[in-house]
């Protein structure tokens, strides 16, 4: 035991004065009593002669004194030395990546490196400033040099293992700027060391590796993969299930469809090896595929894995097309990704809108395209697109032909022409059709002003009118026909979110560019919580999948009175070989000549404890205080409990 | 006044009680000692001469042919002794101790004189210097004598509530007004004595060697029937003080430093019921009625109350 400041003990001399005032308390105030004749009786064997006797067994002075020695020792700063951190700052790294969760040491490794990171904390010299790092998919300073202890320990506290990666290189990157600013500094690793380090990097002050962690008993479905197979119905899922352990096992992996399990497997799996699994009895109208090892490992969070399926025919466009022939269209068309066409001529399109009974009766489409043809009676009430018009319908009516028109867009960075190059474009000849009231011009005639090419909306019907027949033009000769086509296509049909990976990584970053009419993104994470997403320059961004699962996109598109929604889902998979590998790393390379370099002299660090007094201290004044009133205290208790006595 | 009509009427009821016969002096209601002329038989004598032969029992002289007297019970009067301390302790308390020792007494006069008692008040403790008081009031009997008894007591109710008069230099002393009256007394009978009790001991004697208890011992070694109201105010029964104080006694001045904690008023209460059990062993091994009451009583439950319990009264 040592003290800071011991000169503090010369207020010892205090004591004798206390214990004089004692002696010579005196002053009494006179009371008047009938008879003092028992008083003297009573008084007589306890009023003794000398006054050190009636300092014996005097409670009050006791308590005083021993308040007052508390007091002088807590001024005195007593402390201890205790295995910690020395210096003028600590810098604590902490590691949350997915294999921190493992639960090789109970509770888990990262709730260990919180006991870790306490124990150096409440070791740490008073005026030692300390600075928390966690090191996550990227590293985040959560306390930077501050001596309040209490706010370090509420950030250890709300530390969480995050099913992603470890970024131990930034965030020695990051503690190396900190303690290079601070002179005499320390940094503290908690990890277990399954992390990506630099061959070398250079470290201003010393450097204190604590792994944490025992075992490396650890599976992990590593892969996960749901296919159409060209020979069945059914769907074929590919499994592959990693072993990072030394020793051989047997798992049992499960294989559930939409949440019913429809096949298992024991899979022997050699040491540091892998097994997969093929399963072709994946029934058709599979969205969701989910693999789970049964019965747990260390680490739970990389024992199962999602995979959607988004490729089944019901989710895919409908489009029919009326049409002579025209395998231009056609062959634009087929290239366009989840769309299936339907191709018919005029006979065909007459009859299955007769409804014959004879004739198969064709599915619902979300588009259709009339070339060169205009359907009699009523037009349908599906997304329209008419090439090249013959004769004027009730939406636009047809005045004449333009000879060789020159074709020119109508405005320079309308969407619909996005990509597409128009300058090399001929056309012999195109229909002559004012532009109605409900449509906005694409394409024009550069002469006549014309439009070449609209689209609008009557009713919540998307209708585009292409004024001119392929066949005279070399438009489907172009690059930009597909491109038209495809643009065209995304407008006419009813909103797609546009391009969301099927599956990525925990932590990756979504970015897709969902289609210029979708208005509002919500993705719900598997854990229920949902986000509205906004979509900035044509561009969603959702970063927040750290739960590994399936997200569901719903979206909404189309005005106020016809709103069209639509969901899509996709999988988050922590398939992270390198967290999975829970093994922990005994010595970090990068700091064993560090480790050896440093001797342990200033591992030392001052343990306080005149908290520890300050609390005595005030527990014994808090005592005295009650000594003294006790009388009082007690007259209160004996009229509680008479109240009570009485009460009941 | 000291009680009114009614309360007068209620104690008439009462009576003071004697556990044996004594000697009084004149025709009264009580057993006496003697032999005289009642119609309750007492014995028989064998003549002598001299004797009253109107008294000679003629039966047995028929049968025996001797003469005998036959002998009755005498019936005479008691007198019934009151003693009130009056020393300056006495002058205390809320309600007052000495005006309530004082009413007692007159109750207790009355009591006796309604019953064809002789009633003799004497004030302990009254300095010959308090002019115009006078100490004793001789033996009479006689409900007419009550107003005499009332005034006689009512001259030494405390004149001032307030205890701040000048404190005397030669206390009275009680017990020995007690010794002497002892000596004195002709006609023993029922005495009450009603006191605090509160000495000043001059020296750490044994306290059965106080000068009070010697005083008692002479009492009833006189013949007295000794009874004992011991008379305490509630604040000398539970004090309620706190820290240091330096106690003054009202009749000595003298001065006592105490601590008022709460050990030491714990003790203070202990130290009290040891003084009465102290008491009460010394007064039932001689005979003697114990009746310790706090002033808070009312007079009328200690009269019905307690002293018939102790058969003082019936």
């Amino acid at each position: 035991m040592n003290f800071l400041t011991p000169l503090s003990f010369a207020l010892t001399i205090l004591l004798p004065v206390i214990i004089a005032m004692y002696l010579l308390k005196l002053r009494r105030s006179e009371q008047m009593v009938s008879s003092t004749y028992l008083w003297r009786r009573m008084v007589r064997d306890v009023e003794a002669n000398a006054p050190w006797q009636r300092l014996r067994r005097n409670l009050l002075l006791l308590l005083q004194l021993l308040f007052l020695l508390a007091v002088i020792l807590s001024l005195a700063r007593p402390f201890t030395w205790a295995q910690g951190s020395g210096g003028e700052a600590t810098i604590l790294l902490v590691d949350v990546s997915a294999s921190m969760a493992a639960t090789d040491v109970p509770p888990s490794r990262l709730e260990t490196a919180k006991n870790q990171a306490r124990l150096i904390i409440s070791n740490l010299p008073e005026e030692t400033r300390a600075t928390l790092i966690a090191a996550g998919e990227s590293a985040q300073v959560l306390i930077s040099t501050s001596t309040d202890r209490r706010l370090l320990l509420q950030a250890i506290e709300g530390l969480q293992a995050l099913p992603v990666g470890s970024d131990l290189t930034g965030a020695l990157e990051l503690a190396s700027a900190i303690a290079a600013r601070q002179p005499d500094s320390e940094i503290v690793v908690l990890s277990d060391g399954r992390a990506s380090l630099p061959e070398r990097l250079a470290l201003p002050g010393q450097v204190r590796y604590i792994p944490i962690g025992t075992s490396g008993e650890n599976q992990a479905v590593t892969l996960l993969t749901l296919e159409g197979s060209a020979s069945s119905e059914n769907l074929t899922a590919f499994v592959q299930v990693s072993n990072f352990a030394d020793a051989p096992v047997t798992r049992r992996l499960g294989l559930y469809a939409d949440d019913q399990l429809i096949d298992a497997h024991d899979l022997e799996i050699p040491a540091l090896g892998q097994a997969s699994v093929i399963s072709e009895i994946v029934p058709p109208e599979t969205k969701i595929i989910e693999a789970t090892l049964v019965e747990g490992d260390f680490l739970s969070l990389d024992d199962r894995a999602w995979a959607v399926n988004r490729g089944s025919n019901a989710d895919n466009q409908q489009i029919t097309l009326v049409s002579p022939g025209n395998r231009f269209l056609e062959t634009a068309l087929g290239l366009l990704p989840g769309v299936e066409t339907t191709v018919l001529n005029m006979d065909g399109w007459k009859s299955g809108r007769l409804g014959d009974a004879n004739l198969p009766t064709f599915q619902p489409s979300n588009l259709i395209i009339f070339d060169s043809a205009i359907p009699t009676g009523t037009l349908p009430s599906d997304s329209l697109f008419f090439v090249g018009p013959l004769a004027s319908t009730e939406l636009f009516s047809v005045t004449g032909t333009i000879e060789t028109p020159i074709p020119k867009p109508a405005k320079e960075d309308d969407p619909l022409l996005a990509y597409a190059d128009l300058s090399q474009i001929t056309i012999l000849d195109a229909a002559k059709i004012p532009l109605p009231e409900w449509a906005r011009p694409v394409i024009v005639d550069e002469t006549s002003g014309l439009p070449l090419l609209f689209s609008g909306e009557v009713a919540g019907q998307r209708i585009a009118v292409l004024a001119f027949d392929l066949r005279h033009s070399d438009l489907p000769l172009q690059p930009a026909f597909p491109i038209l086509i495809a643009n065209l296509t995304g407008t006419l049909l009813p909103g797609r979110v546009g391009d969301i990976p099927t599956q990525i990584k925990t932590g990756d970053t979504v970015t897709f560019t969902p289609l210029p009419e979708i208005e509002s993104l919500k993705i719900t994470s598997p854990d229920g919580t949902s986000t509205q997403l906004e979509i900035q320059g044509g561009r969603a961004v959702f970063g927040d999948t750290r739960q590994p699962g399936v997200y569901t996109v719903n979206w909404e598109a189309g005005p106020e009175q016809s709103r069209r929604e639509g969901s899509l889902q996709f999988a988050v998979n922590l398939a992270n070989p390198e967290e999975s590998n829970i093994q922990p790393v005994e010595n970090l390379s990068l700091f064993a000549e560090q480790a050896d370099a440093e001797n342990t002299p200033s591992q030392q660090a001052r343990r306080e404890w005149w908290r520890l007094l300050a609390w005595l201290a005030l527990l014994l004044i808090t005592a005295e205080w009650l000594v003294y009133n006790r009388a009082t205290l007690a007259k209160l208790g004996n009229q509680v409990t008479q109240n009570l006595k009485r009460e009941t | 006044m000291l009680f009114d009509e009614s309360f007068l009427r209620k104690l008439e009821r009462l009576s003071v009680m004697s556990r044996r016969a004594m000697a009084g002096q004149l025709q009264g209601e009580r057993r006496s000692t003697k032999r005289g002329q009642s119609v309750e038989f007492a014995d028989f004598r064998p003549y002598s001469p001299g004797d009253d032969f109107r008294r000679i029992d003629w039966n047995a002289y028929a049968r025996l042919e001797r003469f005998f007297l036959k002998l009755f019970v005498e019936e005479e009067d008691l007198t019934v002794h009151i003693l009130v301390d009056a020393s300056r302790s006495m002058d205390w308390g809320d309600p007052n101790k000495l005006e309530y020792a004082l009413r007692a007494a007159g109750a207790l006069g009355y009591i006796a004189m309604a019953g064809l008692d002789r009633v003799t008040v004497t004030v302990l403790g009254v300095t010959s210097q308090d002019s115009g008081k006078t100490d004793y009031f001789s033996p009479l009997r006689g409900k007419q004598s009550a107003n005499a008894l009332f005034s006689f007591l009512e001259a030494h109710l405390p004149i001032d509530p307030s205890p701040d008069h000048p404190v005397t230099q030669f206390p009275n002393r009680p017990a020995a007004q007690l010794q002497s009256y002892a000596a004195r007394a002709q006609n023993p009978g029922p005495l009450i004595l009603i006191s605090d009790l509160f000495e000043h001991p001059s020296s750490q004697s044994p306290v059965t060697q106080l000068p009070i208890y010697q005083s008692l011992n002479a009492l009833a070694s006189k013949g007295f029937e000794v009874t004992l109201l011991h008379t305490l105010s509630s604040d000398e029964l539970r004090p309620e003080l706190s820290g240091d104080l330096k106690l003054i006694d009202s009749e000595t001045g003298a001065e006592v430093e105490i601590t008022a904690d709460y050990d030491l008023l714990q003790r203070y209460r202990s130290g009290l019921s040891i003084w009465q059990n102290e008491l009460r062993l010394f007064c039932g091994a001689r005979g003697m009625h114990y009746v310790p009451f706090e002033t808070s009583l009312p007079l009328e439950e200690l009269l019905f109350a307690w002293l018939r319990q102790y058969s003082v009264l019936k």
